[in-house]
């Protein structure tokens, strides 16, 4: 059986630069991870490799050469190989442009299964999963908290879906695109001590523009349909700490107090 | 004249009136056309306010199929030239909005919370990280304009009603997914504390969790716990906020008898706006908290539950 | 012997209600809080012992170390189940847990002559509600109060929060009995004070359950005024602007109950609502009113002469309100362990020292400077920082603490995080010439450098081993340093 994994490196939303002049995440300089619902997808990929060591698994993203030594440690948890596509000219694609070049590339590459994240935690727009389903014409299921590991084969899959008040169990077949949440119980493991230097250079794949051969007006910031144009940063509030008493008064003071933020 | 396309999903025919304002707020001056799509879905709610319902019945077409939908969604968008479609963000708006737009090779804003047009350049506004930035978002390409709206944030407002056309769709092409229910469950907490916008969160100065909740249903929240609470075993660990919690991002949190130690408030001091109920004023939550009340907990409740409703009365 | 057949007979020697085979029970008897986020995401590495036995008395305990002693079997004395440093870890694939459950007897209490009589299992909490109802207090107040018995603390010469007027438990400890693997049982007697050759206590007060195992001891107990307790706070400049009023008001001869310096780092944790992100410097002072009286205005004559490295007083109401919130109760222990199931995450780690007076900064100086330049990791340090909190008239601690984010697999943890911090704090200050334990005992993992420690005088510490457990059935790997350890170190 064979899985592509798409995943994207996120900065941590705790700790990043945003450039304000060009309205793009700095990524160089900013610490990236991978997007959390996204590494359960690679947890579960592991988790069928190790049930069935004939699995291939595989990894593919688009993102700055600077995520090359993630994308190196993905490799050393037992990923068969990994291609990242970067190329400055894709700087600045919004999520159609993004999922179109990624879609270009797993086209090219034999699946039984596409598997990926539900929400990514820097934009939060869960687009590009349903538009690459889309572009390669699969079925999709978003917020998969649960695949059935003895029934997950070439041909189809059960999945539990989380919804707002239940959880729905579905059977899909496969060839199809299946996005987890966070809450899934898929861990992606962290490199072992003994294997944090192990050279995996020759299973990592970098496909710029060269080998994707786009015209640069349909790629990047030119071929977006959506444009960043200004942005604002919430600034840090400081609290004012009213201290009332819990009479009429004080009362009145939340009443107003949360009337006049919305919240009534 | 522009053609607008609202998507009037089944169970959100009411929460769908929102979908008006924003296409109001996207094109001020302009005649607008407005239609419904309705697939499977009761159109009582919109009856009267659009001036077009398309409806579909087809019992085969589940709400979750979104090759299906997707299918559809381009056929009625062939048949009908639309400039804009707009869902609610819901779990499926989110899922099938972005298949469309890729069909249809145009661009989708998610989550929009404002809307600017200016001499038809639209601009949309979202938040991105996790809140932490507001991004001003400008369409280009050919269009349709495709948006995706969170729940209550655009409030209807109009009153007049239109003469609503029928039309039922027929001799549309679309396929069906291969996908099949197997079974459902419910949540044993119907809700989830990190998606909440007002949490009523209690702890050791609470001593009735239960009385938390109609507070929590005035203002449209959940209830949630500090680990005190958890722990003595009166709600369950899924609900409780803080390092071996959940970490949350309300717009509100009103922490009623919480003391605040380190592992509660790691994550809330972004929150925008908190309210602290506490005997002791000096407690450590009171620091980061915009209002102090200090008194114990559940008198408070009782009392602004009064209030509230008798503001509702007036 | 096989361990079917050791587990049988020990039935006979106790009754099999006194011997716990149960698995989870055994496998939690395999570690302690040294190796907690490896137990708790079950992945520890060391064998598990073959039970966990409950002697009823003196002569059960004394009968199960013969029976030991002639089989081989590694012993681990056992109390509260709070050591921090590997005390309790096993190391041999044939260990039995002794432990002290049912050794819970007050057996006096005697104000007249202020001293207590406990056996090793009683809780430290137990003895001191009973001693508050009568207007007195132990004067121990470790942060395991609520869960740790006297036979631990005895045992690992555990230290409390008011040490700096009370004492460590090495002053409390009048007399105690004790009893060796030979089976012999040594009664010491209690009086005020004596030239009877040298203080024996000491072979039993630390020897962390590697010599003999501590049955029963007599402490002082102190007159309780807590009516006179307060509290003073100060935000400070530096670490060593808040040690410099530490030590004025020591060598002026004051013994305030609580005495600290926190590094801002450590004041974030605890202080996070008022210490503008400065050193917080913190006193408390207790006993009777005229001392309580004296010693505050000693603290504030010593503060108003060092005021250059003070920046504000705080309100005392703050300080108190920490403190009556400072221990962890077994809910703490517990609800730590379910949360490192479920998050890459504990609450950290600390390693503590001492030195003079003299020494101290510097080696805090030194330690965070070489972290902050040498740990490969250091961008996953989330809080790297101290607090002294014991004074003495010569000197005082350090406690570096330490949390990160566990960027590893649960089994690496230790070797990639804690090990090379725990490293650098323990070589900077032996090298200055500190001691690299001020108060959690040395474990295992710091057996590494027990002989550095102690130097020429490890010879000292070495013939009592000898002497007292020739076989080497006494909590192996703990304070002596074993080569075959190294496979858990490393």
């Amino acid at each position: 059986m064979r899985i592509v994994c798409v995943v994207k490196f996120v900065p941590d939303v705790d700790n990043f630069t945003y450039n304000y002049e060009t309205h793009t995440i700095e990524r160089e300089h900013s610490p990236m991870l991978i997007n959390p619902d996204d590494a359960r997808a690679l947890g579960f990929a592991l988790t069928m490799k190790k049930r069935e060591p004939q699995t291939c698994i595989e990894v593919v993203t688009m993102a700055p050469r600077s995520v090359i030594p993630q994308l190196e440690d993905i490799l050393r948890l037992g990923f068969d190989s990994a291609t990242l596509i970067s190329d400055q000219l894709f700087a600045g694609s919004d999520t159609y442009v993004t999922s179109k070049l990624l879609s270009s590339v797993i086209r090219k590459i034999p699946y039984d299964c596409i598997l990926s994240g539900t929400h990514a935690i820097d934009g939060d727009t869960s687009h590009v999963p349903s538009q690459i389903a889309q572009s390669l014409d699969l079925d999709h299921l978003n917020f998969i908290h649960h695949i059935e590991e003895e029934r997950f084969t070439c041909s189809s899959a059960v999945v539990e879906v989380e919804g707002e008040s239940s959880y729905t169990t579905f059977e899909i077949a496969l060839p199809a695109l299946l996005s987890l949440t966070r809450e899934s119980a898929y861990r992606l493991p962290y490199v072992r001590y003994k294997n944090l230097n192990l050279d995996v250079s020759e299973r990592l794949h970098i496909l710029t523009n060269e080998q994707l051969g786009f015209d640069p007006a349909e790629v990047g910031l030119s071929g977006s349909r959506t444009q960043v144009v200004s942005t604002h940063t919430k600034e840090h509030m400081t609290r004012r700490k009213k201290v009332v008493k819990s009479d009429d008064e004080g009362i009145e003071v939340i009443y107003t107090f949360l009337k006049s933020n919305g919240f009534i | 004249m522009k053609k607008v396309l609202v998507y009037v999903e089944d169970g959100y025919a009411q929460e769908s009136l929102s979908l008006l304002e924003a296409v109001r707020q996207l094109y001020p001056d302009q005649h607008v056309e407005t239609y419904a799509l309705l697939i499977n879905s009761d159109a009582s709610a919109i009856d009267g306010v659009c001036d077009v319902l398309l409806t579909l019945e087809d019992g085969t077409l589940q709400p979750f199929d979104q090759k299906g939908l997707c299918d559809v969604f381009t056929s009625v968008h062939t048949r009908y030239s639309f400039d804009a479609i707009l869902f609610l963000a819901t779990p499926m708006g989110r899922c099938i909005a972005p298949s469309v737009s890729m069909r249809l090779e145009t661009g989708l804003v998610a989550d929009v919370t404002a809307i600017a047009n200016d001499d038809g350049q639209i601009s949309l506004i979202r938040p991105a990280y996790s809140g932490k930035i507001m991004a001003g978002i400008r369409i280009k390409g050919e269009g349709p304009v495709m948006m995706s709206i969170r729940i209550g944030v655009f409030t209807y407002q109009g009153t007049d009603t239109v003469q609503s056309t029928n039309i039922g769709l027929e001799g549309l092409d679309y396929r069906h997914g291969n996908i099949k229910v197997m079974g459902t469950k419910e949540k044993k907490i119907p809700y989830d504390i990190r998606e909440s916008d007002v949490l009523i969160s209690g702890g050791a100065g609470c001593s009735d969790m239960e009385s938390l909740q109609d507070l929590a249903d005035l203002l449209g929240g959940h209830v949630s716990a500090s680990r005190a609470v958890v722990d003595k075993g009166i709600v369950p660990r899924a609900i409780q906020v803080g390092q071996s919690g959940k970490t949350v991002s309300p717009s509100l949190y009103i922490a009623l008898g919480i003391h605040g130690a380190l592992q509660h408030v790691e994550g809330l001091k972004d929150i925008p706006h908190i309210i602290s109920v506490n005997t002791n004023k000096d407690a450590p939550i009171c620091s980061i908290s915009d209002i102090v009340v200090e008194g114990d907990a559940l008198p408070f409740v009782a009392k602004l539950i009064r209030r509230i409703k008798e503001g509702q009365q007036r | 012997m096989v361990k079917e057949e050791l587990i049988k007979q020990l039935s006979t020697i106790l009754t099999e209600e006194q011997v716990n085979t149960d698995k989870d029970a055994l496998y939690d008897a395999a570690a302690d809080r040294y190796k907690k986020y490896a137990k708790a995401r079950k992945v520890l590495n060391v064998p598990t012992p073959i039970a966990i036995v409950y002697p009823k008395d003196t002569e059960e305990v004394r009968k199960l170390l013969m029976f030991c002693n002639a089989n081989r079997v590694n012993v681990i004395p056992r109390g509260g189940k709070t050591a921090t440093e590997g005390g309790l870890e096993n190391w041999k694939d044939t260990t039995i847990v002794i432990d002290a459950l049912h050794l819970d007897e007050i057996i006096k209490i005697d104000t007249y002559n202020s001293q207590a009589t406990v056996q090793a299992g009683v809780a430290l909490q137990t003895l001191e509600d009973e001693l508050q109802r009568v207007g007195y207090t132990t004067g121990h107040s470790p942060q395991s109060k609520p869960v740790a018995k006297y036979g631990g603390l005895v045992a690992t010469r555990s230290i409390g929060q008011l040490s700096t007027l009370y004492g460590g438990i090495e002053d409390m400890v009048v007399g105690l009995e004790c009893v060796f693997p030979d089976g012999h049982v040594s009664r010491i007697k209690n009086v005020p004070r004596r030239a009877g050759g040298p203080d024996i206590r000491h072979i039993a007060i630390g020897n962390e359950g590697t010599l003999c195992y501590i049955t029963e001891v007599t402490v002082k107990i102190f007159r309780h005024y807590p009516e006179n307790n307060r509290f003073l706070g100060y935000l400070v400049k530096d670490v060593a602007s808040g040690i410099k009023v530490l030590r004025e008001v020591m060598v002026n001869g004051f013994r305030p109950s609580v005495a600290r310096t926190y590094s801002e780092e450590d004041a974030a944790q605890h202080f996070y609502h008022f210490h503008e992100n400065k050193c917080v410097l913190l006193f408390m002072a207790e006993g009777p009113k005229g001392i309580v009286d004296a010693t505050v205005t000693a603290i504030e004559d010593a503060v108003k002469k060092y005021h250059e490295g003070i920046i504000k007083q705080v309100d005392s109401t703050l300080i108190e309100t920490w403190f009556n919130q400072l221990n962890w109760s077994q809910q703490d222990i517990d609800d730590e362990f379910l949360g490192m199931i479920d998050h890459d995450s504990h609450s950290g780690f600390t390693t503590e020292i001492s030195a003079d007076w003299e020494t101290i900064p510097k080696i805090y100086h030194n330690v965070i400077k070489r972290i902050r330049k040498e740990f490969p990791r250091v961008q996953d340090l989330t809080m790297l920082g101290g607090h002294s909190s014991h004074s003495y008239l010569n000197g005082t601690n350090m406690y570096f603490v330490y949390n990160y984010k566990i960027l590893c697999e649960p089994e690496d943890e230790l070797i990639i995080y804690h090990h090379p911090l725990q490293r650098i704090i323990v070589e900077e200050t032996l090298k200055m010439g500190g001691s690299m334990c001020h108060h959690h005992g040395i474990g295992k993992y710091r057996s590494e450098w027990t002989k550095d420690e102690h130097g020429s005088a490890y010879y000292m510490l070495e013939k009592l081993k000898e002497a007292f457990d020739p076989n080497g059935i006494m909590n192996y790997g703990t304070i002596f340093p074993q080569e075959e350890g190294l496979k858990y170190i490393e």
